[in-house]
């Protein structure tokens, strides 16, 4: 055999080498032959530069390998591995485990929320795949062979769309939906994502027939704002700023006529009169004239319990001209905004 | 021919249950199951493809656009899949930066592949990449615009011209998702984690798989006269790998096992920037924007290797370039350090934002203000199924594309940003091939005859019921951490028999694998152990080629025989499964236009 001078190159000195810590975590079992939870709590040594889904990992390999749980890229970018830690729904190899190690505290692991479990970890995706395929997520063009050229898209109209498609589909957002805990036929945060990653596409023609969609029971409306999805991402998607610019574009559009879009305007509509909320006209201008009367008992309930401010003098901002300046201001903004759209090949070659 | 595919979709709805001792019954569905055996019953479609990333999706749906009845097997939802995972882009020549042209990309990729590639599939592939980006394009696919509204284009490593497509750097994930929204508008059926655990091979012709369903538990025989293999790649037998937790090279092992040879399984390559904390890759784009690769001296030790490239050489040289400074002691902590703090936090943001994250989440460093310690890691298998120019294999109807699959563009060495293009390329062509065979010869009468299901059954409840022996952990950190160190960028023949020998031994010691769990819902105790035997098939593949290879070529590194050896070489490896013993064989590649030439960068 020929002498290798270099023969110590095959092999990296050190490439092991790692700070170790023990880290101790509560995890939340389900056995589907029994159908029974229990927790259990592991403690395993891991890199100091763990994450949560290492010590699963770690668990897994040397205590107990029926842990259940799904992984697969374990660098944020598959979504396979949501689950709650500390009761919030989180991507488990993008959680440090330092951090708690450090602060002495033991982490909870449970599955995601507002998803059926199946074993331990792992909960049904089926109901949020559904709601995915419910909002037509693909670009529709209406063309039927596909031209030998690109479409041309401005970067800044582009960048509209770029934080709904970081969407990594994980289901954190719905996980902590409030609004499908009770509604659990809600659309949700990630499947509205995904419905404006196409209406806020220049090269999609179908705009109109999807917000007309996204308008009806269980649709855009019946979000209650509570900004968990928002929190809640692990990829900076912002679901609920998806669902307010979907808001928006139906307004555009012309779909005013659900109660929450009703209830949108009248928040806009009374800040232009008196610069505050008018909330003795909220409720009929939202749910309708006859629906208010029916309302009338409650109301007065409200009403004995100090609840109901006197609907006779309003409050009113004292330099409302200024409110209603900004108002102007961003009306006329909007007016002039047309849809942009971006250039069919079609279009390019002609032009 | 008609009459045909509409007579099988009839009969395509039965579900199959296998009642073993081992996991109860799972459910039975549609009506046709007392037609056949008691025990069991069988789905059918025209064409299955296995796997769903990028390839499968692009190949599934070809198929299902020209009328055949497609589904989808794939252990993971199709988003999960690990293509979703490419950074960097996609290179087709488009010229929209530069000047550019089909046949520069298919030089660049040839000389790349340090003259392994077959010129005549890198040919197809350079000249059939423009229309499949617009395609996808098409298909509303988020990419990254110049000015002008066009597909801007950046510059990677061994190209003439800009000629990388790009969505800043998740390319791979707009990608994937775009795929998957066409599966959804396609209305493919997917078979969402199925573990294929065999590909059946009835009378010398495809008959479809075998698969666990992990969901509920059972093994499910899923007839088809073509299979599509698009399972992607192996690098989980290494310790250091960009590769997900998924990518154990199982379609590798199914076609192995089912006869078909396995091809230049000895070049796997070593991505130049990946974290040393989990391997986490670093995109490629971050020298294609201007990034430096420094020592612990701060100098930009490229300048040794490729004088003129520097950074953006071809991959193996600069893997080898930055081991050797961490092995001769120039490194830092085991590592190199990519340098992005010159190019400010604007192009940062705005270019690298997916690389930024995953620096400050895995690395503990935020680019704009610290460089980020790299190491080389293993990254892509250049090697795997032998195939032809449309994907088929010695088998007839069972195809390959993607990464599982060695048509071969990429030779002993990939460019950044081909396999991308290579999954798309080839995927559709795959599809396209096998859906036009379902239409012009109708069913072949291949079968899954009861008695191979039987036998599946009894292996793999076998293993499922087993509780003596190691846990497949364990074992498969034995193999990753001793292919790192004995089969890595380096190699020498004393360090590969090595390899081999430990390889040996762990397959013998894996013929019994201690579960803990004996459950069937969600076992994933069973698939890991499932996963570590196609991982140690393809790693007794790697390193038996790579011990016979006796020169240096592209990413196959041998520190005692250093020089390129067209003369004996310039052939591709062949790996047979005799037995379940690998057989080494050899084929000459396809030379078109270009003489072997020196490679320098």
């Amino acid at each position: 055999m020929t002498e290798i001078k270099n023969a110590h190159l095959t092999t990296l000195k050190g490439a092991y080498d790692t700070e170790l810590m023990e880290a101790t975590l509560r995890i939340r079992r389900w056995d589907p032959d029994t159908q029974r939870a229990r927790f259990d709590t592991f403690t395993v040594t891991v890199p100091v530069t763990a994450s949560v889904l290492d010590a699963l990992d770690a668990i897994k390999d040397t205590h107990d390998g029926t842990l259940a749980y799904r992984k697969s890229c374990r660098m944020a970018v598959c979504g396979s591995c949501g689950m709650r830690i500390d009761g919030g729904a989180a991507l488990a190899c993008k959680t440090p485990m330092k951090k708690f190690v450090d602060a002495g505290h033991t982490i909870t692991v449970s599955p995601m929320g507002n998803l059926p479990v199946i074993k331990d970890l792992v909960v049904d995706m089926a109901p949020f795949w559904e709601k995915i395929r419910a909002v037509k997520p693909y670009l529709d063009t209406k063309d039927e062979e596909v031209p030998d050229t690109e479409w041309r898209v401005a970067p800044e109209h582009g960048d509209m769309i770029h934080k709904e498609s970081l969407c990594i589909l994980c289901g954190c957002c719905v996980s902590e939906c409030n609004s499908m805990e009770s509604d659990p036929d809600f659309l949700g945060p990630a499947a509205l994502a995904k419905a404006y990653r196409f209406v806020g596409d220049t090269r999609d023609t179908d705009t109109r027939e999807r917000l007309r969609d996204l308008n009806g029971a269980h649709g855009i409306w019946d979000c209650t704002r509570c900004y968990f999805c928002n929190q809640r991402c692990p990829k900076g998607v912002d679901p609920r700023d998806a669902i307010a610019k979907l808001g928006a574009e139906s307004f555009k559009e012309g779909f005013v006529r659900d109660e929450g879009a009703r209830h949108a305007k009248v928040f806009v509509d009374s800040t232009f009169k008196g610069g505050y909320l008018r909330e003795t006209e909220l409720v009929p201008k939202t749910i309708g004239p006859v629906n208010a009367v029916k309302d009338i008992p409650f109301a007065l309930q409200l009403a004995r319990a100090g609840k109901v401010p006197n609907p006779l003098s309003p409050h009113k901002a004292k330099d409302n001209d200024e409110v209603k300046r900004l108002w102007k201001l961003l009306e006329k903004e909007a007016k002039g905004a047309e849809r942009p759209r971006a250039q069919h090949p079609d279009a390019v070659r002609e032009g | 021919m008609h009459d045909h595919v509409s007579r099988s979709r009839d009969a395509c709805y039965v579900l199959a249950v296998v009642r073993t001792p081992a996991y109860p019954a799972v459910y039975v569905r549609g009506t046709a199951a007392r037609r056949l055996f008691p025990e069991v019953s069988v789905i059918r479609h025209d064409v299955i493809v296995l796997g769903a990333g990028l390839a499968g999706m692009r190949a599934a749906i070809e198929a299902k656009r020209r009328g055949v009845d497609v589904a989808v097997i794939s252990k993971l939802h199709p988003t999960r899949s690990h293509s979703g995972a490419a950074e960097g882009g996609i290179n087709a020549a488009l010229g929209n930066a530069t000047e550019d042209s089909s046949d520069s990309h298919a030089f660049d990729t040839i000389k790349g592949s340090d003259y392994l590639g077959d010129q005549d599939a890198i040919e197809v592939f350079a000249r059939e990449a423009p229309n499949d980006i617009y395609e996808l394009e098409h298909m509303g696919a988020v990419f990254t615009r110049a000015a002008d509204g066009k597909l801007a284009q950046r510059p990677f490593g061994a190209a003439g011209a800009p000629r990388t497509v790009y969505s800043a750097d998740i390319t791979g994930h707009v990608l994937i998702h775009v795929l998957y929204e066409q599966l959804i508008k396609h209305d493919v059926k997917v078979y969402e984690e199925f573990f294929a655990t065999q590909v059946v091979v009835d009378e010398g012709r495809c008959a479809g798989v075998i698969a666990w369903d992990t969901k509920s538990g059972g093994l499910h025989a899923i007839e088809a006269n073509h299979v599509i293999l698009a399972t992607g790649g192996v690098g989980r037998m290494y310790y250091g790998t960009t590769n997900a937790f998924a990518c154990t090279g199982d379609g590798m092992s199914l076609a192995w096992r089912a006869g078909v040879p396995l091809k230049d399984m000895e070049f796997l390559q070593f991505h130049p920037t990946t974290l040393k904390s989990n391997g986490v890759l670093i995109t490629e784009g971050c020298r294609g924007e201007g990034g430096y690769l420094r020592n612990k001296d701060g100098d930009r030790f490229m300048v040794g290797d490729a004088p003129n490239a520097m950074e953006l050489a071809s991959r193996d040289v600069v893997s080898r370039a930055e081991w050797k400074e961490i092995a001769d002691g120039r490194g830092v902590d085991g590592c190199v350090m990519l340098d992005l703090t010159h190019l400010g936090w604007k192009k940062i943001k705005s270019r690298l934002p997916g690389s930024r994250e995953l620096a400050i989440d895995y690395a503990g460093v935020d680019p704009i203000e610290t460089p980020i310690p790299v190491r080389p890691g293993a990254h892509y298998m250049m090697g795997g199924v032998d195939c032809d120019l449309w994907g088929e294999t010695m088998v007839p109807g069972l195809w390959a594309a993607g990464e599982v699959a060695c048509v071969s563009i990429h030779g002993a060495n990939r460019l950044g940003g081909n396999s991308l293009m290579e999954t798309i390329v080839f995927g559709r062509r795959a599809g396209q091939a096998a859906a036009e065979r379902v239409l012009e010869q109708g069913d072949t009468g291949a079968r899954i005859e009861p008695g191979v299901l039987a036998d599946e059954d009894r292996r793999i409840a076998g293993i499922l019921n087993n509780d003596q022996g190691e846990r497949p952990g364990a074992l498969r950190e034995e193999l990753a951490k001793t292919m790192y160190d004995k089969a890595g960028v380096f190699r020498t023949e004393e360090a590969l028999a090595e390899c081999q020998a430990t390889v040996h031994d762990l397959r013998e010691r894996a013929q019994t694998l201690r579960l803990d769990d004996h459950g069937s819902v969600f076992n994933t105790d069973l698939t890991n152990a499932l996963e570590l035997l196609s991982l140690l098939e393809c790693a007794d593949c790697l390193v038996t080629s790579a011990l016979a290879r006796k020169e240096s070529r592209g990413a196959h590194s041998r520190l005692d025989h250093t020089e390129r050896d067209d003369e004996t070489w310039l052939k591709h490896t062949l790996n047979w499964c005799d037995d379940g013993e690998v057989r080494l064989d050899y084929r000459p590649v396809t030379i078109t236009k270009h003489q072997p030439l020196a490679r320098s960068y």
